[in-house]
């Protein structure tokens, strides 16, 4: 196994969201990622069956691109909190090769400090860590640069 | 779906009314009085699960410090004790839904294990390959997965009864849907998702003319109003006891004695039989013979609990005060700009699902959560019902005995809320 090297956006999340001590606020946070996903652009090409993640509440698609050896992700669901979630996620976690994906766990979701989500959705994004380990070790499921 | 039309006149369901003192109701249930995040719980969420009121809690509780032993089968006190609760709540049951003896009601865990009875014990025996059971487009998956996996082990098939646009179930489409190969209907009193009620007498009438057994699922029904079986006719009739403000793990199958007693077991094991040697066994009568091993004696003594509260409280009352929430409900609701309810029929129970315009219900369930309302979301175990019209899912807000305006009043600012950060 691979030792991470240092995740910069992940902890930016950890950070922002250890300052938030207001549940309800926290929530708003996530729901401000979530809005200002839409602006990033998830290509409409992407939102198909092979790239939805089974066992969602609510749909959710990640797309997996390699380059160099190096997973970046890019992830969108129909709602704003999941798209919020998802979004986190995948900007946490790119840009790191399969191997060192494989390092990533429960705590890595833990440390977020997510206490005004449910369980469920904890949960949920447990399946989304997993969901993006499997893509890394299938080796992506978009080619470099194309939709 | 078109938005719900304001009622002019939605003065019933107030807070308090002569016959149904709501304030009384709601201190007979502990959990009403807690926060949610600081806020007051707001409990819309009883379609799924409901409240106990005290006397259940107190009923489960006693039995366990005072008298708990297994029933039927103890030469001791105790045994006696919890067989004679036991058999009381069957009785109390029994008279509920004015069925003609103690020996129609047999104790599952909950409905879906009733209809899984029925479709295991009297489908295997009595249907056949080509054979039709009709259910209608509304239904929950507990009453159509049982019916599919029996089509896909005898080769008989499913007809689906429509339901229109508003959610109505039309007795014109149910009749079209019976033909000489209909060997069963299966139909919900009440659908989960619309509230939308189905006449089930006129259902029975049809189809006993036909000489089509009908097969009741009352989880939601027998909620919501009185509930006479012998009324209905029905042939079998299937409800759960969590959701009738007793414990969960408990459920009911009546059904008619020459049906019952024609059934062959369900599952083999102790107490359902009269005598076991390796050579021959022989069963004993229904009820004892479809509860196989220890059953749900708590739970059984709960629910009978949980049936004499309403009882006492008046299921005519109780229809009548949830009637009058609803009509305030849709009244309220139908102001808000954007939403829009999913069933329409003019005869529903207080079972209200929504969408809001632009807005993913599971962001707005999780904002209302947010404020303490708790309601359900997504397809509510009726996928076919969501293709049917043509949604991804709904929230759903459903009414019990203890809801008042206040609580509706909740959800409709936490709806406008969720507007406000979502948007």
């Amino acid at each position: 196994m691979s030792a991470l090297p240092e995740l910069d956006r992940y902890e930016e999340f950890v950070g922002a969201l250890e300052l938030i001590d207001d549940e309800d606020l926290r929530f708003e946070y996530i729901i401000d990622i979530g809005k200002k996903a839409d602006a990033a652009g998830f290509d409409e090409a992407w939102k198909t069956d092979a790239n939805l993640m089974h066992g969602c509440m609510s749909k959710v698609w990640i797309v997996d691109r390699v380059e160099d050896g190096r997973h970046y992700f890019q992830g969108f669901s129909d709602a704003i909190i999941v798209k919020g979630l998802v979004t986190m996620m995948v900007q946490s976690f790119s840009g790191l090769t399969g191997d060192e994906l494989e390092v990533l766990n429960e705590g890595h979701v833990r440390k977020l400090n997510l206490g005004a989500l449910t369980t469920q959705r904890q949960v949920g994004m447990m399946a989304m860590l997993e969901h993006m380990k499997k893509l890394g070790r299938k080796g992506g499921n978009v080619t470099a640069g194309a939709a | 779906m078109s938005k719900v039309t304001p009622i002019a006149n939605a003065a019933a369901g107030d807070n308090s009314t002569a016959a149904f003192d709501i304030d009384k109701v709601r201190a007979d249930f502990p959990i009403l009085s807690r926060e949610v995040y600081g806020k007051p719980l707001v409990y819309l969420d009883s379609g799924a699960s409901a409240q106990k009121p005290r006397v259940v809690i107190d009923a489960v509780r006693e039995a366990y410090e005072s008298y708990y032993s297994n029933v039927h089968r103890g030469a001791h006190y105790l045994s006696q004790r919890s067989t004679d609760a036991y058999e009381e709540a069957r009785s109390i049951i029994a008279r509920f839904i004015n069925a003609p003896s103690d020996k129609n009601v047999v104790f599952t865990s909950s409905v879906t294990e009733a209809i899984n009875l029925v479709a295991a014990s009297w489908g295997r025996k009595f249907l056949k390959a080509g054979d039709e059971i009709v259910v209608s487009e509304m239904e929950h998956h507990a009453n159509i997965v049982p019916w599919y996996m029996l089509c896909e082990e005898l080769g008989t098939k499913l007809r689906v009864v429509p339901i229109t646009d508003a959610g109505e179930f039309r007795i014109e489409d149910f009749e079209a849907a019976l033909g000489p190969a209909t060997k069963l209907v299966a139909i919900t009193q009440v659908s989960n998702v619309l509230g939308t009620r189905v006449p089930i007498k006129r259902v029975t009438e049809i189809a006993h003319a036909r000489a089509i057994p009908v097969l009741v699922d009352g989880a939601q029904g027998i909620v919501h109003q009185p509930v006479d079986v012998q009324d209905l006719d029905c042939d079998f009739y299937g409800f759960t006891g969590h959701k009738l403000y007793g414990p969960s793990g408990i459920g009911v199958l009546y059904a008619k004695s020459e049906i019952l007693e024609s059934m062959p077991p369900y599952q083999g094991g102790g107490d359902m039989i009269e005598r076991v040697s390796f050579d021959k066994i022989t069963y004993a009568p229904p009820p004892e013979r479809f509860e196989a091993g220890t059953p749900p004696i708590v739970q059984a003594i709960g629910l009978g609990a949980a049936v004499r509260y309403v009882e006492g409280l008046g299921m005519d009352d109780i229809h009548a005060h949830e009637q009058g929430l609803l009509a305030y409900a849709e009244q309220r609701l139908s102001a808000v700009e954007g939403f829009t309810c999913h069933g329409t029929a003019a005869d529903k129970a207080a079972i209200i699902s929504f969408t809001v315009d632009g807005l993913h219900p599971f962001d707005v369930a999780a904002i209302l959560d947010r404020q303490g309302v708790a309601v359900r979301v997504g397809q509510h175990c009726a996928e076919p019902l969501m293709d049917r019209l043509g949604i991804e899912g709904t929230v759903r807000a459903s009414f019990a005995l203890y809801n008042n305006r206040d609580d509706v009043d909740a959800l409709a600012a936490a709806i406008e809320k969720a507007k406000g950060m979502l948007g």
